[in-house]
């Protein structure tokens, strides 16, 4: 059994965006949505203050509730834990969306433009008309998780099977991993960490875990 | 829109979903009503029609605003799990049966369109409840309130058709339906103000803070209220009786708008613990906005 | 994930230097011929410090290319008159009209004679900070240097924005253009406002990860809390502008109540601290030699500074007889005077800068100072040792540094001094795990901080410092700044024009001070990658003066709020487009110090856009048509484009009576810097860098130090007591004086031995009321800004992606205003503000936020564009209209600071 989720270590996150622009770039998404993104929190008064920053997407959950929602069977859940969307099977009725208690899920009706006097040339270059009007969400790069399971490469070790926004960030706090794998840097990093899940009490079970303290 | 973490209001139901809940709730509430009433004897033709154009307008207008509408026939591809799914599959026999019980006037037919609407009615409860990013949709106490409100709607809607198409018989019983039914629309909504209390971010809290005395007293007392004073002077009791079905009915479709598009703060986020840096300490957490 | 359906797709190297804390190398994925993602460049994972990795800015590049705003031809100013009002007029011209108008304008100046009237240079230059603007504009400094003396004093913001007195001050105390706490080995770090979390770059902000997953302590000392903050230990909210005091407590509390924790060895035997001071506060001297004298504790009696096997007294009073020698040879005979070692000097002087005079300064609980002095006691592992690369050297894992607006204006020199006594109080200066210096820029050679070293006869390091004598002072400045005339600090290399005092280059173009010539404006101004009518301070002064210069040519990129000034816009490649050799590795500023050194290439990575010209051919072709050519290409050779193109063993050197070719120039560099890494015995040249985008070879790891180089010269640091500073400001004090300027009087008081702290505070207050005439309570907030990563250096505010992911780093917004304070003041998150100063006024958005003092307020970066496409639109408050160009808040470094106060009042509500 394989299950890929996400850790955070938010000793290490400087909350730089790094991951959110890289995300971007890789899977080419429109102004304004940010399959992967930082949250800046405060928390306690002044002078008791903590800041911390949080890195939030879809939790890839393993009890999907946007899954159990969607009514065309376009969000999937494959075996390796990696929930899908078939952009060819959703309507677009972003029911999916206000079940997901993540806010991981947009939809787009416009190709992108990120400036009103034009479209760039990288942004023709990656057109998806296929996603328009249809939900979407990180995808955990699953692209890049199955070439590299294809060739050979470990997600999560191997810069090309591992999503963007672990490959990108500056301050080695994403990691990628399987966890039903004891041995794999995912599961040691939760061994030696004190972690928790975002929401928990939802019930969801989510595939993204933070790290808070040593153990 | 991530500084912070707070719950913000959730855009992508917007006030289209908004009003397939009205009229799919009033549409099968007013079925429902109107199929007892016909076994009764009454009107069944005209009500029926109104229920099924009220629900097949409310889902026609809604699917043309899907991210596809050319797919919208995938909404019926997952009756196992979705209540979107199921919805639309009580949807068409909905329909139908009721095209027939208006076409046909028959009260016989109206058993099974109630049976539909009464279904369809609680596929829209349960489509909210199990929008889980949602805290105050996903209540489970959301269920009985939107079934009470479909249900206080259509009977009301159904005193407007006996008033307005000059059905003297059983008005008063209509009435007094309706006010059974608004006294327990309002225990549903208490129940489930008091069940969210504290399991919702402030702000859609607010939002329904602010709500409730507009529904409670427009939607509830000022119906009571003339249907008193209908019940009390004859001459005037036909035009009382219109106001106090069209107050209970307009409170109930702006209690609804105002759930779903106006109190639909999502989860936001939140964290166990902030994160020791270095020497230090791990920290509390935090849940901002709630 | 978009799978380009039958292109072709390839992964093209290059490098990102957007900022001083690169270069990071990344790879650009192109597909079918357009440059579709940025990615880290994984074949450099090993071998950087930044694992191969580039920072969120080098993600805004695409957008950048591909910019619908970008100027994509050459254009030239058709309306006359200048101004912000004035709508330029600019229209397209073919690259001949261009080029040929600038030459043009080139003979005129080369007719005139290159200095005008006023002695000053009719060409002036001005780039953006930190040198960054040279790894992007190919071979320009070789026509730069072809064609004569350049004015580069007209800064961007150098003396504000930068780490002003840390450039100076560190250079002299430890070459240390930039200072760094050494993180890969440290402890502890205390933090006085030094946002490394968002300035650092990847190298930074990996390190410091590393270094907390390691357990390090770092305690970040600042008004708001700072992304720096949120990643440290421990927040301590300083009230601003004190944080002298702040380490003045320390210094106290470990000299006072700890002093036999101290690294007494080091202080003796590698400082100045047993050095006599004689009564008129020189060093007491061995009439014979000169040397500063010591007590020798062994000999009892007073021998010469370098007498092998002493053991110096630090502390007591002493009768010795010597001569003292202060400023222009002025000499002084003493006979059994009673003089004391610098040490005691330092111990009397910091006496009365208790924990408790400091916290009440600092409005930082007393016990909380003493407390931290303590933990650095305890974390320096005074006596321990470390072996890096078989050399033993002291281990001595803490360390301190210093933001801006702390080593900026007046308090800089305090703050920057109390650093390195601190350093040097526990022997950490220069050492394992210490507080290190990074590069240097004012003493040569820059390549090598070790070979910097050199000694004075005083027994510390020589320092290239502007002459004060009488025969050397350069009473008639020769650029605008008049760096070399007021600043002996600044030095004179390639650097110190830039570090000004930059704004006195802006403020003579409106009024010379007394007795002073009034500024010209250069004949011909070129600019590139900088904005200072945003980036400075007070811009619409800026604004009014660059109205007045008669020829302006801009490199640009977009419109934007100085080229909105221009004569004529240049459009060169931009960062994925142009050529480009640099060396990378080694030392470099910030937190650069590497394990290997080498080269890395900038290459187009996909077609150029429009007719945008690579640098190289922008300058080959002005060298050219400005009749220049054979001097430009023999620059070249010697190596202004970065690497000299012969050496021992080899010789690429280009023809020096033809123009060469983007492609000539840059494969010879390629092969000279091949060579010069292999000593010759390699010389693969542009297509083999174009493949594989960089060559590394190690870089010792020992040369991160300077405490060997400065063991093996047998010298010590220049501390505590800055003696010879006292010689240069007294000798320096009577050079204006004597040609009538008293102007400077102030400046000249901060020459002091020992920095005794002033009310800084009040300083700022005292010279707003006096400059505008204001009640200070008026304005009860102090404002202050803060570094954004995601904006800092890139000149990426018309980036639409940087703005949509800077939005979610708190602060980028507005105006973050303390929950509380802003409650009390009836405002709401979200609220437009009015933000004034006796200066001028700004607007934002209220920003309320926790982790801020109540008496401060925060903006982010350097907005309010006006001119600059999609960032016009930001509607985002700036400090810079709001800070004072004044004298008075300038320090003898030529500095000012960040800082002003404010008042806030509600123009609207939340949108």
């Amino acid at each position: 059994m394989t299950r890929y989720v996400m850790v955070a270590d938010l000793e290490r996150c400087v909350g730089c965006q790094t991951c959110t622009a890289a995300c971007k770039h890789a899977n080419a998404t429109a102004p304004g949505v940010q399959w992967r993104k930082v949250l800046d929190m405060e928390v306690g008064s002044y002078p008791d203050v903590r800041r911390a920053f949080v890195p939030v997407g879809c939790m890839h959950c393993a009890d999907p509730p946007c899954m159990h929602v969607c009514p065309s069977t376009a969000t999937g859940q494959r075996a390796d834990g990696i929930v899908t969307i078939d952009y060819d099977l959703c309507i677009g009725c972003t029911y999916c969306a206000v079940a997901c208690p993540y806010q991981a899920r947009y939809m787009v009706e416009e190709p992108n433009q990120a400036y009103r006097k034009g479209r760039m040339r990288h942004e023709e270059r990656r057109d998806e008309p296929g996603r328009l009007g249809v939900a979407q969400k990180c995808s955990f790069c699953v692209d890049r998780i199955d070439y590299g399971k294809a060739h050979g490469l470990t997600p999560g070790v191997d810069p090309e099977a591992t999503p963007a926004c672990v490959n990108a960030c500056i301050a080695s706090a994403l990691h990628f991993g399987d966890i039903e794998d004891a041995q794999s840097n995912v599961s040691q990093l939760l061994a030696t960490h004190k972690h928790f899940r975002m929401h928990e009490e939802l019930g969801t079970e989510p595939g993204f875990f933070y790290l808070w303290e040593d153990a | 829109m991530s500084v912070g973490g707070k719950p913000w209001l959730q855009t992508h139901w917007d006030w289209h979903v908004a009003l397939n809940f009205v009229t799919g709730g009033s549409g099968s509430g007013l079925l429902l009503a109107a199929a007892v009433a016909g076994l009764a004897g009454l009107p069944l033709k005209l009500p029926a029609l109104l229920g099924l154009l009220l629900v097949g307008g409310g889902l026609a207008q809604v699917s043309l605003h899907l991210g596809r509408p050319l797919r919208a026939l995938n909404v019926l591809r997952q009756p196992g799990r979705s209540w979107m799914t199921r919805e639309a599959w009580v949807a068409g026999p909905l329909l139908g049966l009721a095209l027939l019980t208006a076409l046909l006037d028959s009260a016989l037919l109206g058993v099974p369109t109630a049976v539909c609407a009464a279904a369809f009615l609680y596929c829209q409860a349960q489509m909210l409840h199990e929008a889980k990013g949602i805290p105050a949709w996903r209540e489970p106490r959301l269920v009985p309130l939107v079934l009470a409100t479909g249900l206080a709607e259509g009977v009301a809607l159904y005193l407007l058709v006996l008033l307005f198409s000059g059905s003297p018989a059983a008005q008063l019983t209509t009435g007094s339906a309706l006010l059974l039914l608004l006294g327990a629309r309002l225990y549903a909504w208490y129940g489930y103000r008091r069940a969210l209390a504290g399991n919702a971010p402030q702000a859609a809290l607010a939002v329904l803070a602010r709500a409730e005395g507009p529904f409670a007293g427009a939607g509830h007392l000022v119906p009571l209220l003339l249907l008193a004073v209908a019940a009390a002077v004859p001459s005037a009791r036909e035009a009382l009786a219109a106001l106090a079905a069209l107050a209970a009915l307009l409170s109930g479709w702006g209690l609804k708008f105002a759930i779903v598009t106006r109190a639909g703060h999502n989860q936001g986020f939140a964290i166990l613990h902030t994160p020791a840096r270095g020497a230090g300490t791990g920290g509390i957490g935090s849940k901002p906005g709630w | 994930m978009s799978a380009p359906e039958g292109g072709t797709v390839k992964k093209v190297p290059t490098y990102c230097y957007q900022c001083v804390a690169g270069p990071d190398l990344l790879t650009v994925k192109v597909v079918d011929g357009v440059a579709t993602e940025v990615e880290p460049n994984f074949a450099a994972a090993e071998v950087t410090p930044s694992a191969g990795k580039v920072c969120v800015k080098a993600y805004g590049l695409l957008q950048k290319m591909y910019n619908p705003n970008r100027i994509l031809t050459p254009m030239k100013r058709t309306n006359p008159k200048k101004g912000v009002d004035q709508d330029p007029g600019f229209v397209p011209i073919s690259w001949d009209e261009a080029l040929d108008t600038i030459a043009a304008r080139l003979h005129e100046v080369q007719a005139k004679g290159p200095n005008d009237s006023s002695g000053y240079p009719r060409i002036a230059a001005s780039f953006g900070g930190g040198g960054t603007p040279t790894y992007y504009m190919g071979t320009l400094p070789a026509f730069l240097a072809s064609i004569g003396p350049i004015d580069f004093g007209f800064g961007s913001g150098q003396g504000v924005k930068c780490y002003h007195s840390e450039h100076l001050y560190g250079e002299l105390w430890h070459r240390a253009f930039t200072v760094a706490p050494d993180t890969p080995n440290t402890e502890f770090i205390l933090s006085f406002g030094y946002n490394i979390e968002a300035s650092g770059g990847v190298c930074g902000v990996k390190r410091h990860a590393d270094a907390r997953a390691r357990g390090v302590k770092r305690v970040q000392i600042e008004p708001h809390l700072s992304v720096t903050g949120a990643c440290s230990a421990e927040w301590v909210p300083i009230r601003p502008k004190t944080d002298a005091a702040f380490m003045f407590g320390l210094i106290h509390v470990m000299l006072h109540e700890q002093r036999q924790r101290l690294d007494i060895p080091f202080l003796k035997h590698r400082t100045t601290s047993p050095y006599l001071v004689a009564p008129n506060g020189f060093f007491l001297r061995d009439p014979a030699t000169r040397k500063p004298l010591l007590y020798c504790l062994q000999r009892k009696r007073a021998v010469p500074f370098d007498t092998p096997d002493t053991d110096p007294a630090l502390e007591g009073t002493f009768k010795v007889s010597g001569i003292e020698i202060g400023a222009d040879d002025d000499a002084w005979e003493h006979r059994l005077e009673k003089v004391q070692p610098a040490f005691q000097k330092l111990l009397e002087h910091t006496a009365e800068y208790t924990p408790l005079w400091a916290g009440r300064i600092c409005d930082v609980p007393h016990k909380v100072i003493r407390r931290l002095a303590l933990e650095f006691l305890d974390h320096a592992r005074v006596g321990e040792t470390v072996e890096i690369e078989g050399r033993t050297l002291p281990y001595r894992p803490v360390a301190i540094a210093l933001g801006k607006t702390v080593n900026n204006g007046w308090g800089g020199f305090d703050c920057c001094w109390a650093r390195t006594l601190m350093a040097c109080l526990v022997g950490a200066l220069e050492v394992p795990g210490g507080t290190l210096g990074t590069t240097v820029r004012l003493n040569r050679p820059a390549t090598d901080r070790a070979l910097s070293v050199k000694g004075h006869p005083d027994g510390f390091m020589d320092y290239p410092m502007n002459p004060t004598d009488k025969a050397g002072w350069l009473a008639k400045p020769d650029v605008r700044n008049a760096n070399r005339t007021l600043i002996p600090l600044v030095a004179n290399s390639p650097w110190s024009q830039a570090l000004g005092p930059t704004h006195l280059a802006w403020m003579q173009q409106q009024k010379a001070p007394e007795h002073w010539p009034q500024a010209t404006p250069p004949d011909i101004w070129f600019v590139y990658r900088t904005n200072p009518a945003i980036s400075f301070w007070d811009t619409r002064q800026i604004e009014q003066v660059l109205a007045r210069f008669p020829f302006t040519v801009c490199f640009a990129l977009t419109l934007d709020e100085t080229n909105h000034f221009a004569d004529i816009l240049l459009p060169d490649r931009t960062d994925l487009e142009g050529l480009q050799l640099i060396r990378v590795g080694g030392t470099k500023f910030i937190e650069q110090f590497w394990d290997y050194q080498g080269f890395a290439l900038r290459q187009p990575v996909a077609e150029g856009q429009g007719d945008a010209r690579d640098f190289t051919w922008i300058a080959t072709e002005l060298a050219h048509r400005s009749g220049v050519l054979g001097k430009y290409v023999k620059a070249v050779n010697r190596g202004a484009a970065g690497v000299p193109l012969q050496g021992k063993n080899y010789d690429f050197s280009l023809p020096e009576e033809e123009a060469p070719t983007v492609e000539a120039v840059w494969d010879a560099t390629c092969r000279a810097a091949s060579a010069e890494i292999t000593d010759g015995a390699e010389t693969q040249g542009l297509d083999w860098y174009r493949e594989h985008g960089f060559r590394l070879a190690p870089f010792p790891r020992v040369k991160w130090y300077l405490y060997p180089a400065i063991e093996d010269a047998g010298l010590r640091f220049e501390l505590p007591y800055q003696e010879r500073l006292m010689r240069i400001g007294k000798q320096l004090g009577r050079r204006l004086h004597e040609h009538g300027i008293s102007w400077w009087d102030e400046q000249l008081e901060e020459y002091d031995p020992l920095p005794e702290y002033k009310n800084y505070p009040e300083l700022w207050e005292k010279a707003l009321e006096r400059n505008f005439k204001v009640d200070i309570r008026d304005y009860p907030f102090w404002a202050v800004t803060t570094r954004s990563m995601q904006y800092a250096w890139g000149g990426n505010v018309g980036i639409q992606l940087m703005r949509e992911v800077a939005e979610n780093v708190g602060g980028h917004g507005g105006v973050v205003l303390n929950s509380g304070r802003a409650a009390e003041l009836g405002l709401a998150d979200g609220d437009l503000v009015e933000i004034r100063s006796p200066l001028n006024v700004t607007r934002g958005r209220v920003v309320a936020r926790q982790g801020i003092r109540p008496d401060t307020v925060l903006m982010v970066g350097q907005f309010e564009h006006w001119a600059t496409p999609f960032a016009k639109d930001l509607e985002l408050p700036s400090l810079n209209k709001l800070v004072p160009m004044l004298l008075d808040l300038t320090d003898s470094t030529g500095s000012g600071a960040d800082l002003t106060r404010v008042s806030i009042k509600r123009v609207g509500a939340k949108r």
